[in-house]
C-alpha cells in the first residue's frame, strides 16, 4: 500500500506558517472513503420488547434523570430498589401509576426490575457480536464489563500540554492526521488509538515543536501496526512529510515512543461506546452519522482528554439527537431508555462534554482545521456537518446559557 | 535510550541461557529491586519494527495492566537499535529467586503435601485461565518458567514470548524440552490452548513423583512414552495428514494412573486423566479444571482464588 503515487494532494502541515496560508487542500482526496457498512445500527428482526410505556418525554431530560439514579455496580442504572432512595420520582411516578391502573402491572414491575439487565445484556452482547468486537458471544457481557471498568485508564488527569505547545497547535495536527488517515483508508478505530497515542506521547516524552508533525506521522503509523492490515511504506510517510524528516528519523522517534509508551498501545476509542450506545437504543442512521461527527470533532479538543471514552460516546449522541430532533416513536423511546441505563457518565460532565461539542461544531466550517467538518459534509455521511441545527450552539444547549 | 536501560538496570549474574537468549538478572538502580532482563533481537527492516512484535508485546502490557496475581509483572519495555537490520528489544521481568524446578527438588523428603499440591494446582490454572482467556497462549510451560515466591505465589514467567520469539529462532537451532510436550505438538498439528492443559497435567503429575513424567529423547520416543501411560487413541482420534502413523506404535492399553503417580487421590487422577486426554478438543480448559470436584474442599483456599 505505498501512497507514494499520491501527487499533490498530499495533505500539508506546517505549523509554522500563517494562519491565512495554513488553509489545506482539502478537496482533492476528501470524502474519498464512504461510510463504514459496519457501522450502521444493528437491525433486529424480532420485535422489540418494550418494558414500560411511558409518556414521551425530551430525551435529554430522560438522560439527565436516569443519571443520577446508580446501582452499586455503577454501570447498570436504575430499575433497583436503591435506584428509588435517589431522586428517580418521575420514573417511579410513572411507573407506578401504571400500576395502579393496570392491576396486573405489578407483576410486570417486579419482572421488569429482572428483565432490564437482561435485556441490556442481551442487546450488548448482540451489538458487539454483529461488530465483531468479540470472538465468542459468551464473553460479550464481560468483556462489556472490562471496557466500562478499564476505560478510566484511557482519560488524563488534567488537559494540560507541556509548556511549548498550545490546543491550537494540537489541533492543527490532529486536522492534519485526520486527513492523512482518511487518504489512507484507515479504519476509524486506528484514528482514534493514534491520537490517544499522541496524548500520550506529548505527556511522557520529550519532544521539540520542529518534531512534533514527525511524532503525530509515528503514532499515527504505530496505531496501524496495532490495527490495520495494510501498512503504508515509511518511504510514503516520508513523502507525506515533504521529506522533512528521513526515514531514520521516523523510525528513531518510532523507538523513542514505543519505549516512552513502554510498548502500550492499548485503548478503548470511544467509537466502540458509541457504537454499542447507538445500536441499544437503536438509533436512526442519521443520528449515528451525527453522533459520528461530533464524537471526531472531540479529537480536536484538547480540553476533551480529561473525559472518559463512553462518557464523550454519550455525549455525542445525546447531542446528536437533541440536534436532529426527530419525532419520537414508542420503540424509539423504550430502546432509548435500555440504552440510557447504561451509566456513562455524571449528568455534569456529560453536560460539559456537550457545550464543548456544540461550541465546536457550531465554528467548525469556519475553522481552519476543519478536515472533519469536509468529511462528514459528504452526501455518504447525510451531510451532517452541515445540519442547520448545529449553528447555533447557545440555542442548542439552552441549558447552559 | 540504550543508554538510560543500561544505566537503570545493572546486571548481577547470568541466570539461564534460556532457550531464546541469555537472560540476566539485574538491579533496578532506582528501586533497588531485582529484576530479570529478557531480550530479543528482532529482525527490523525499512519499515521499523515488525507488526508482529509490537503487537504481541502490546498484548503483554495490556495483560500486565489486569495485575493478575498468578502472572509475573512485565514492568518495562525497551527497544534499542543494533544495526539497520535488528532491534534490540528488552524485557524487564519481575524477579523471583526460585522456579517450581527448583521448588520440588527443595522440599524435604517425602516431598509436597498432597494440600500443597492442590493450591500450587490451583494457583498454576488460574494463572492459565486468565491468560487463555485473553487469548494468550504460553506453548512452553515446564516446571522452570512456573515460578514461586518465598510466599508459595505462583507466577507464570515466559508467556506469550513463543511469539515474539519466533523470528528469532529460526535462526537458532535450540534444544527446547519435549517432555511437557502434547501429542498434537509431537505430531505437529495445529494446535492451541489445549497445548498447555497437557503440559500442566505433566508438571502436576510431577510435584507427586517430584520426577518428570514422560522423559523422551526425540519426538517419537516421547510419544510412545505418552501412549504406553495413557493407551493408543482409538484410530479416528490420531489425526489425518501427519508424517508419523498410527500403526508405529503397538497397541498400548491404557494404565490406571496411580501406577505411575502414587499418593494421588481419586479426584486428583480423574482430573489429571482429563488434562492427559489425547483429543486436545476433549482435554478439560482451564477454566473447567478450576471448577473440578478435585478442587472443591474449601480449606486450602488461599487469596490467590481470583
Amino acid at each position: 500500500m505505498a501512497r507514494t503515487g499520491v501527487s499533490d494532494s498530499k495533505p500539508l502541515l506546517d505549523l509554522h506558517k500563517k494562519a491565512d496560508d495554513r488553509r489545506a487542500p482539502l478537496r482533492t482526496w476528501a470524502n474519498a472513503c464512504g461510510p463504514i457498512d459496519r457501522w450502521q445500527p444493528v437491525e433486529v428482526d424480532e420485535p422489540k420488547m418494550a418494558p414500560v410505556k411511558m409518556e414521551p418525554e425530551p430525551p435529554e431530560r430522560r438522560w439527565e434523570r436516569r443519571l443520577s439514579a446508580q446501582t452499586s455496580d455503577g454501570i447498570i442504572m436504575g430499575f433497583h430498589e436503591d435506584g428509588q432512595t435517589h431522586s428517580d420520582d418521575v420514573v417511579d411516578k410513572c411507573v407506578e401509576e401504571r400500576v395502579l391502573l393496570h392491576p396486573r402491572g405489578l407483576q410486570s414491575l417486579h419482572s421488569l426490575q429482572a428483565l432490564v439487565p437482561s435485556l441490556l445484556r442481551r442487546e450488548v452482547e448482540l451489538a458487539l457480536e454483529t461488530l465483531g468486537l468479540v470472538w465468542d458471544r459468551a464473553f460479550a457481557w464481560d468483556m462489556f464489563l472490562v471496557m466500562m471498568r478499564t476505560q478510566t485508564w484511557y482519560s488524563f488527569p488534567s488537559a494540560d500540554l507541556p509548556r511549548h505547545f498550545t490546543d491550537a497547535t494540537r489541533a492543527v495536527l490532529v486536522d492534519w492526521l485526520i486527513k492523512v488517515h482518511e487518504m489512507m483508508h484507515f479504519q476509524e478505530e486506528t484514528l482514534y488509538l493514534a491520537i490517544h497515542l499522541i496524548n500520550r506521547s506529548l505527556r511522557q516524552i520529550k519532544v521539540s515543536t520542529a518534531n512534533l508533525q514527525l511524532l503525530g506521522m509515528v503514532c499515527l503509523f504505530l496505531a496501524a501496526k496495532k490495527e490495520e492490515c495494510l501498512l503504508p511504506e515509511v518511504s510514503g510517510l516520508c513523502y507525506l512529510m515533504d521529506h522533512t524528516y528521513t526515514r531514520h528519523q521516523l523510525l528513531r522517534m518510532e523507538r523513542k515512543v514505543l519505549c516512552g509508551l513502554k510498548f502500550d498501545l492499548s485503548y478503548c476509542p470511544p467509537l466502540h461506546f458509541l457504537v454499542i450506545l447507538t445500536s441499544v437504543a437503536r438509533c436512526s442512521v442519521k443520528v449515528v452519522w451525527m453522533a459520528r461527527y461530533l464524537l471526531e470533532l472531540s479529537l480536536l479538543e484538547g480540553q476533551c482528554v480529561v473525559f472518559l471514552p463512553a462518557q464523550l460516546a454519550g455525549a455525542a449522541l445525546c447531542l446528536s439527537r437533541q440536534v436532529l430532533q426527530e419525532p419520537p416513536t414508542p420503540e424509539g423511546e423504550a430502546a432509548w431508555c435500555l440504552a440510557s441505563s447504561i451509566h456513562v457518565g455524571s449528568e455534569t460532565a456529560l453536560l460539559r462534554i456537550m457545550h464543548i461539542l456544540a461550541k465546536a461544531a457550531a465554528k467548525a466550517h469556519t475553522r481552519e482545521t476543519c478536515a472533519t467538518f469536509i468529511k462528514f459534509s459528504s452526501p455518504e455521511t447525510m451531510n451532517v456537518s452541515r445540519h442547520p441545527g448545529l449553528k447555533n450552539a447557545s440555542a442548542l444547549l439552552g441549558v447552559c446559557t | 535510550m540504550a543508554h538510560a536501560t543500561s544505566i537503570q538496570y545493572e546486571p548481577v549474574a547470568e541466570i539461564g541461557g534460556g532457550a531464546y537468549g541469555t537472560v540476566y538478572k539485574a538491579r533496578d538502580t532506582e528501586s533497588g529491586q531485582f529484576v530479570a532482563l529478557k531480550s530479543v533481537r528482532v529482525q527490523t527492516d525499512q519499515n521499523g519494527l515488525p507488526i508482529s512484535t509490537v503487537r504481541e508485546v502490546a498484548l503483554l502490557k495490556r495483560l500486565e495492566q489486569f495485575d493478575h496475581p498468578n502472572v509475573v509483572r512485565l514492568m518495562d519495555v525497551c527497544a534499542t537499535k543494533r544495526s539497520d537490520q535488528e532491534t534490540k528489544v528488552t524485557l524487564v521481568f519481575e524477579h523471583v529467586d526460585q522456579d517450581l524446578k527448583t521448588y520440588l527438588e527443595r522440599a524435604p523428603a517425602p516431598g509436597l503435601s498432597p494440600d500443597r499440591i492442590k493450591d500450587l494446582m490451583r494457583q498454576l490454572l488460574c494463572g492459565l485461565a486468565f491468560l487463555h482467556s485473553n487469548r494468550v497462549m504460553h506453548r512452553d510451560l515446564k516446571p522452570e518458567n512456573i515460578l514461586v515466591t518465598s510466599q508459595g505465589q505462583v507466577k507464570l514467567a515466559d508467556f506469550g514470548l513463543a511469539r515474539i520469539y519466533s523470528c528469532h529462532m529460526a535462526l537458532t537451532p535450540v534444544v527446547v524440552t519435549l517432555w511437557y510436550r502434547p501429542p498434537e505438538v509431537l505430531l505437529q498439528t495445529s494446535y492451541a490452548t489445549p497445548v498447555d492443559i497437557w503440559s500442566t497435567g505433566c508438571i502436576f503429575a510431577e510435584m507427586f513423583r517430584r520426577k518428570p513424567l514422560f522423559c523422551g529423547d526425540s519426538e517419537v520416543d516421547q510419544l510412545g512414552k505418552i501412549l504406553e501411560v495413557i493407551g493408543l487413541p482409538p484410530e479416528d482420534e490420531w489425526p489425518t495428514d501427519v508424517t508419523l502413523s498410527r500403526k508405529n506404535f503397538p497397541s498400548f492399553m491404557p494404565r490406571p494412573i496411580a501406577e505411575f503417580v502414587s499418593e494421588i487421590n481419586e479426584q486428583g487422577a480423574q482430573l489429571l486423566m482429563n488434562m492427559l486426554t489425547f483429543d486436545p478438543l476433549k482435554r478439560i480448559s482451564a477454566l473447567n479444571a478450576l471448577e473440578h470436584p478435585y478442587f472443591r474442599d474449601e480449606e486450602t483456599l488461599t487469596q490467590t482464588k481470583r
